[in-house]
């Protein structure tokens, strides 16, 4: 390893955190990070319940992977409703606020089920915006 | 104990709790105030004919709290006015814009502007062959495509309603985590709903807080098993007219709510959320070393315990084991004893949530 300066390093001093001594790094690092990026194939329950004038739908529970995004279940409704391409559509969790799309269903199973499902409200109408 | 987290630990009595203490503005004012450099190219093959090449680029300063498109009308006019000429502005459609970052990774719109910008800083720091300049504090390279958004990955139209609407919906589960109902957010007025927008768009620190105060716990020093302050003898005078007509209390408090809204940003990897207890089961404060070391152990492993006090050592530090990655908060490396309801309450984004990107120690 080198003790040589760099200019780069002299115009600037940089917090020890992101002064690499050598630029590798930790092999084991990278091997926790692949451990965490595999999909966790678990399933949770999802349940469906429709709001205001929101048909209902034939099954209110579905067994859905976790690791899936929030999209993927507003998508898995549409499909579900027959709905067409924007035909509107809002979907909610605990009756009170629209998740980010990409939030996991793992991540809100976790902060807000309730006995043992993710309740998922739709509407065709802007209900808790 | 983190001298970070001083505040908590006057005394119960010293300030009446609608006092703002110092600490807590000075770094909800460093985090609001916090900008990240920008590089904003348009994709080459799309300038559009007779575009003055050349200048085609743009550099910006962006607040961290801010989205990708409250910057639009700066960029579009910057482009209108410099690059594009008449014909080409009157033919672009803004609601086809997207942006890619220089790796090839879609830009959510939805995503703070600081969250983008550590998160792909790390990942080119990790990148084989990354060099030293590459981890340094360079501008964030952004390519500006002018047609053809993938809107199955970007999930959001570009408008700033959607924005705004995602940045409503973030608000209140953030506030759904800390207390189990959105009533806070829910409970302002429209007026003041649309002001907590309007001061991001704004980048007004006072606009902005006016209103948030009223959602954000306090960091007063307020604990369970703490006496906690009189009732409500507190003078009533002094309180601005526009505080909560039920006054704070204890309940607001950050170390009172059911959990901290947080996620953690693993490169290039998932992100996890999971519920955050203030206090731990043992009654002390949940730090982010404890966080780390239960959510990702891999990366956080415990550490060992320090060996007893001794005569000729009294205080014992604990052995010292090799760091395989680091906490990013705002931007900043946090210290592992912080603790999470003040990180909470001090350093959150805009939409209330505690993101912590996780980088790769180097050897």
């Amino acid at each position: 390893m080198s003790e040589t300066v760099t200019p780069e390093a002299t115009a600037r001093p940089l917090p020890s955190w992101a002064t690499p001594d050598t630029p590798e790094i930790n092999e084991d690092a990278l091997k926790a990070l692949e451990t965490y990026k595999k999909r966790d194939p678990s399933k949770v329950v999802v349940r469906f319940k429709a709001v205001g004038n929101a048909p209902i739908m034939k099954q209110n529970f579905y067994k859905i992977t976790a690791s899936n995004r929030f999209q993927a279940v507003i998508q898995f409704l549409r499909k579900e409703l027959g709905w067409k391409a924007g035909d509107p559509l809002f979907t909610y969790i605990n009756l009170a606020f629209s998740p980010a799309p990409d939030d996991t269903v793992s991540n809100l199973f976790k902060s807000f089920c309730t006995d043992g499902h993710l309740i998922v409200n739709y509407s065709t109408t802007a209900a808790w915006g | 104990m983190s001298n970070y987290g001083t505040t908590r630990h006057h005394p119960a009595a010293a300030a009446p709790k609608d006092r703002v203490d110092y600490h807590t503005t000075l770094f909800r004012r460093l985090s609001w105030e916090g900008t990240v450099p920008l590089e904003i190219r348009v994709d080459p093959q799309e300038l559009p004919a007779n575009s003055d090449r050349g200048l085609e680029c743009y550099f910006m300063q962006a607040p961290r709290v801010s989205y990708l498109p409250l910057l639009m009308p700066e960029i579009r006019r910057f482009l209108m006015d410099v690059v594009f000429d008449e014909a080409a502005a009157k033919s672009l459609k803004e609601e086809e814009w997207w942006f890619e970052c220089d790796d090839g990774t879609l830009l959510k719109w939805h995503w703070p502007i600081g969250l983008i910008y550590d998160s792909h800083s790390i990942l080119a720091s990790i990148r084989p062959g990354a060099s030293l300049s590459a981890t340094m504090a360079t501008p964030l390279r952004l390519i500006l495509h002018l047609a053809s958004p993938p809107t199955d990955k970007l999930l959001l139209s570009p408008s700033a309603e959607s924005c705004k609407q995602a940045f409503m919906g973030q608000l209140k589960e953030a506030d759904f985590i800390r207390w189990g109902n959105t009533k806070r957010i829910t409970g302002l007025r429209k007026v003041d709903q649309d002001g907590l927008w309007e001061g991001i768009k704004e980048h007004n620190f006072d606009d902005y807080w006016r209103v948030a105060s009223k959602v954000t716990p306090t960091t007063a020093p307020n604990r369970p098993q703490s006496p906690g302050p009189p009732p409500s003898s507190v003078s009533m005078h002094g309180r601005p007219p526009s505080a909560d007509a039920s006054g704070p209390s204890e309940r607001d408090g950050a170390y009172n709510v059911r959990s901290v809204p947080v996620r953690v940003y693993l490169p290039d990897g998932p992100v996890i959320q999971d519920l955050v207890p203030p206090i731990l089961e043992d009654g002390t404060p949940h730090t982010l070393s404890h966080y780390l070391s239960t959510h990702v152990p891999l990366l956080f492993p415990p550490r060992p315990p320090a060996p007893p006090p001794s005569r000729s050592n009294p205080h014992p530090q604990p052995p010292s084991v090799s760091e395989l990655a680091y906490p990013l908060i705002q931007g900043v490396l946090t210290p592992p004893e912080s603790e999470m309801a003040w990180l909470g309450a001090c350093l959150a984004g805009a939409d209330g949530w505690l993101n912590i990107c996780v980088g790769i120690s180097k050897k």
